[in-house]
């Protein structure tokens, strides 16, 4: 696979830039003023220009037709290739000029390079970077640099696809079961409840062993468990599994017991009676399962001490209401379900919904122009970190670490959402 | 009416055991019978009723034409993987002790290490409620029996305090009987605790050597009525008593839900039935034959039949209790970790060895022996003794 990849690879970064075609609008009023408000940027610099973190706003599809991605063959044969799992780790954008409204852009796209395999904390994987550039009729305005990193899930459980690219181990599902896994779809935990005598009971049947009712609801489970007993499988192979696996009896806080993978947690670390909390893990397009994972645990390489505040500026604190999360994602013309929609962005295996990472962008340059006013900027780059979930708070600092450089860090509860370093035109 | 003492085992039989049979499931079924009729003193004619498992692939009418046994009055199945064993006996006894037949040919025969072996994962399974049964563990990939115990030995290993070690010394006495066994597949392979803790993990907290074999093979008992035995080839061994049993909540192989998950309920009620249909306790047995696909569920039935207390398994076991000589020799014959996993079959047939006076290794003065099948899985077991 890695010779192929590495030949595609080659392939795609020699047809160097690609057409992609207009922007749908020009750079407007009514786009910058939603932007403005959603994200709560009043900076009156943004009547003349657009905000140049809003450069990548202008070329998003939205719902329309989606553009062929001039890295999509790349993360295609990887994805085949077993890894699945896709995370976006930066994003670099160079601002030539500033735009005025009126201004019409057109956007190419090239490969920059496909990189590794690299050992990384989420499991083995390849870093895909490509670019984006922006036009005004010949003149270059700007160029956003993308990097993804494709991984293969180190976690156990991880979804290794079959050759038809669905996960092998599928439930049966009937009439007394459906209710479960449509639950699953809708990421909550459901557990059946005698309708009468009110008995919990999983797994669930038709008639109630204690009342004999047939007539039956469910409560949604709280999420939260301890392990009852749990074993490493080793030997032999399962399809969609990769071995060793830890597969753990989790007694829930409503009584029952459950079986499904203990991810984020190496074997050594498991133990009879440690909580843990539920996670939804998205196996292929039709199948989530409900799995679990150390209560509280944050994954590892994200992990941030939060007392190690950068020193300067004044914070900037955003409360992440779904409001925020769901009006700027629009705002940026991101209609991604996982930045609107709870129940599937938990399907997809995230807590609830998150910030996206156009919003992100903005936060910085707001934070940025907080810090240095009269500031031109003249790029953003960013690392991205831990998801930042509605509910959270978003604390972002900065300060300058250069005649043209400045830090910020934008932290929530679980570590650092991102880490950026703004550039400036001139000395401010 | 109670079977007990009106049905015996009069004749057993089996083909090797080997990893390859080089032929096929029903050969070997036919092979295990015609050696188990004549053990009796019998032909095929004499036979009118034969009982399997549900999971063997040859049916009763096909055994029946390559034997040529011209009428059948009984046939009947029972279901369950090894958990059928002993209640294939207690089937056939039920059937000659109240004369729905004189004479019923119990056998099992696979293939299962050359053919379908029941080791690897499960990505699907037989249809109707197992089905659903198994889609709340096979998703996750906990989809092989090894996988299945070892779930309900880490808790037992919790709740008790066992370890690797008292799992891998019942896996050392096991070899150690198979090796004095020529019919043993492990015959003169013994192996140290330090092999056992040595060997790769299959499942942890499994070993290798925590796991029985995969054989082909096949095996065949014939039970017929006390007083046609006793006019037969062999000294009967009597059906002192035969029972099946499956707990609250039982699933196939998953007791997790309700009950304790380190305990095998199914396992105690066939115990209790047995102790209470025969007159006799665990001090009225000179040895036993524990169902032994894992070795932790043998722990667990030593407690769940009553010949120790809930978590002393191991200390019966620590002190050579389980070995030739020991108080309670459990499965001369090297077991299914020694001998062949022939789905508790073998067992039955070296029970009855025992009773006779005939096996390679002999426990001095056997009245009366305890076989146990399939663990894990709704159950059966035997009560086997000496005619007086």
């Amino acid at each position: 696979m890695h010779d192929r990849l590495m030949a595609l690879a080659a392939e795609l970064t020699a047809k160097g830039e690609v057409p992609v075609g207009p922007c749908p609008d020009p750079v407007n009023a009514a786009m910058i003023r939603n932007w403005t408000q959603t994200l709560g940027d009043p900076n009156p610099l943004w009547a003349e220009y657009a905000p140049p973190a809003m450069i990548q706003v202008w070329s998003m599809p939205g719902l329309g037709p989606r553009r062929p991605a001039v890295s999509e063959p790349a993360l295609a044969m990887l994805h085949e290739a077993g890894y699945t799992g896709i995370v976006a780790t930066d994003c670099e954008q160079t601002y030539d000029r500033y735009l005025r409204l009126g201004e019409e852009l057109r956007i190419t796209l090239r490969l920059g390079d496909v990189v590794g395999p690299k050992q990384t904390a989420l499991g083995e994987g390849y870093f895909v970077t490509w670019y984006q550039t922006w036009y005004a009729g010949d003149e270059r305005v700007a160029e956003m640099l993308f990097r993804v990193l494709k991984f293969r899930p180190r976690d156990s459980g991880g979804a290794a696809p079959s050759p038809d690219g669905r996960y092998p181990l599928r439930p049966a599902v009937n009439a007394d079961t459906r209710f479960f896994w449509e639950g699953v779809e809708a990421g909550e935990l459901r557990i059946q409840r005698c309708a009468e005598c009110g008995e919990l009971r999983h797994p669930p049947g038709p008639m109630c062993p204690h009342c004999h009712a047939t007539k039956r609801d469910h409560v949604t489970a709280s999420g939260r468990g301890v392990v009852h007993s749990y074993v490493v499988h080793h030997h032999p192979p399962v399809p969609g599994q990769r071995s060793p696996f830890v597969v753990a009896l989790v007694e829930l806080e409503e009584g029952v017991r459950m079986v499904g993978n203990l991810l984020g947690c190496t074997r050594d670390d498991v133990r009879i009676g440690m909580p843990v909390e539920l996670s939804f893990q998205r196996m292929d397009d039709e199948l989530t399962l409900p799995q679990w994972r150390p209560a509280g645990a944050v994954p590892e390489e994200t992990a941030a001490p939060q007392e190690a505040q950068v020193a300067g500026g004044p914070a900037l604190r955003i409360e992440l209401t779904p409001t925020f999360v769901i009006s700027t994602a629009l705002a940026t013309r991101d209609f991604m379900p996982v930045h609107h929609d709870p129940a599937r962005a938990r399907a997809q295996g995230s807590k609830d919904i998150f910030l996206n990472i156009l919003t992100t962008m903005g936060l910085v340059q707001r934070c940025a122009l907080d810090l240095v006013p009269d500031a031109r900027l003249s790029g953003i780059a960013i690392r991205l970190g831990v998801p930042a979930y509605a509910g959270e708070t978003l604390v972002l600092t900065g300060h300058r670490s250069g005649d043209h450089t400045l830090e910020v860090r934008g932290a929530v509860s679980l570590g650092d959402h991102v880490t950026a370093t703004v550039r400036l035109k001139e000395p401010a | 009416m109670t079977i007990s003492g009106r049905a015996a085992i009069a004749g057993i039989g089996a083909t090797e055991f080997s990893k390859e049979s080089g032929r096929s499931e029903l050969q070997l079924a036919a092979e295990a019978c015609i050696a188990a009729i004549k053990d009796a003193g019998l032909t095929p004619s004499d036979v009118d009723g034969l009982v399997t498992f549900t999971q063997d692939a040859n049916s009763e009418i096909a055994v029946a034409r390559e034997l040529g046994i011209p009428e059948l009055n009984f046939f009947s199945r029972v279901d369950y993987g090894g958990g059928a064993a002993c209640g294939t006996v207690a089937h056939a006894a039920m059937a000659v002790a109240s004369g729905q037949a004189e004479t019923v040919v119990c056998y099992r025969a696979f293939n299962e290490r050359s053919g379908h072996r029941f080791g690897q994962a499960s990505t699907r399974s037989t249809p109707g409620t197992t089905t659903l049964e198994f889609s709340w563990h096979l998703p996750y990939g906990f989809a092989t029996p090894a996988a299945w115990v070892a779930m309900q030995a880490r808790r037992y290993m919790h709740e008790y305090g066992a370890t690797s070690e008292d799992f891998g010394r019942v896996a050392v006495a096991m070899r150690r009987h198979a090796a004095t066994n020529p019919k043993a597949w492990f015959h003169d392979r013994p192996i140290t605790l330090e092999e056992h803790q040595a060997s790769r993990w299959v499942v942890e907290p499994l070993h290798l050597f925590d796991c029985c074999q995969e054989s082909d093979g096949g095996v065949a008992i014939v039970v017929t009525g006390a007083d046609r035995a006793r006019d037969l080839a062999h000294p009967p061994a009597m059906v002192r008593a035969a029972a099946q049993g499956a707990g609250p909540n039982q699933m196939m192989m998953f007791g997790y839900y309700e009950t304790d998950v380190a305990a095998l309920p199914a396992m105690g009620v066939v115990g209790r039935s047995l102790w209470s249909r025969s007159g006799l306790g665990p001090a009225d047995v000179q040895t036993a034959i524990l169902y032994d696909h894992f070795t932790p569920f043998v722990l667990m039935q030593l407690e769940e039949l009553g010949f120790c207390d809930r978590g002393e398994a191991k200390d019966l076991v620590a002190d050579g209790g389980i070995e030739l000589g020991g108080r309670l020799p459990v499965n001369p014959n090297g077991g299914q970790l020694g001998e062949a996993y022939i789905h508790g079959m073998n067992g039955i047939a070296e029970a009855v060895r025992q009773i006779r006076g005939t096996s390679v290794n002999q426990v001095p003065e056997v009245e009366n022996v305890l076989v146990t099948a399939g663990t894990g899985v709704p159950t059966s077991g035997l009560i086997l003794g000496r005619d007086e």
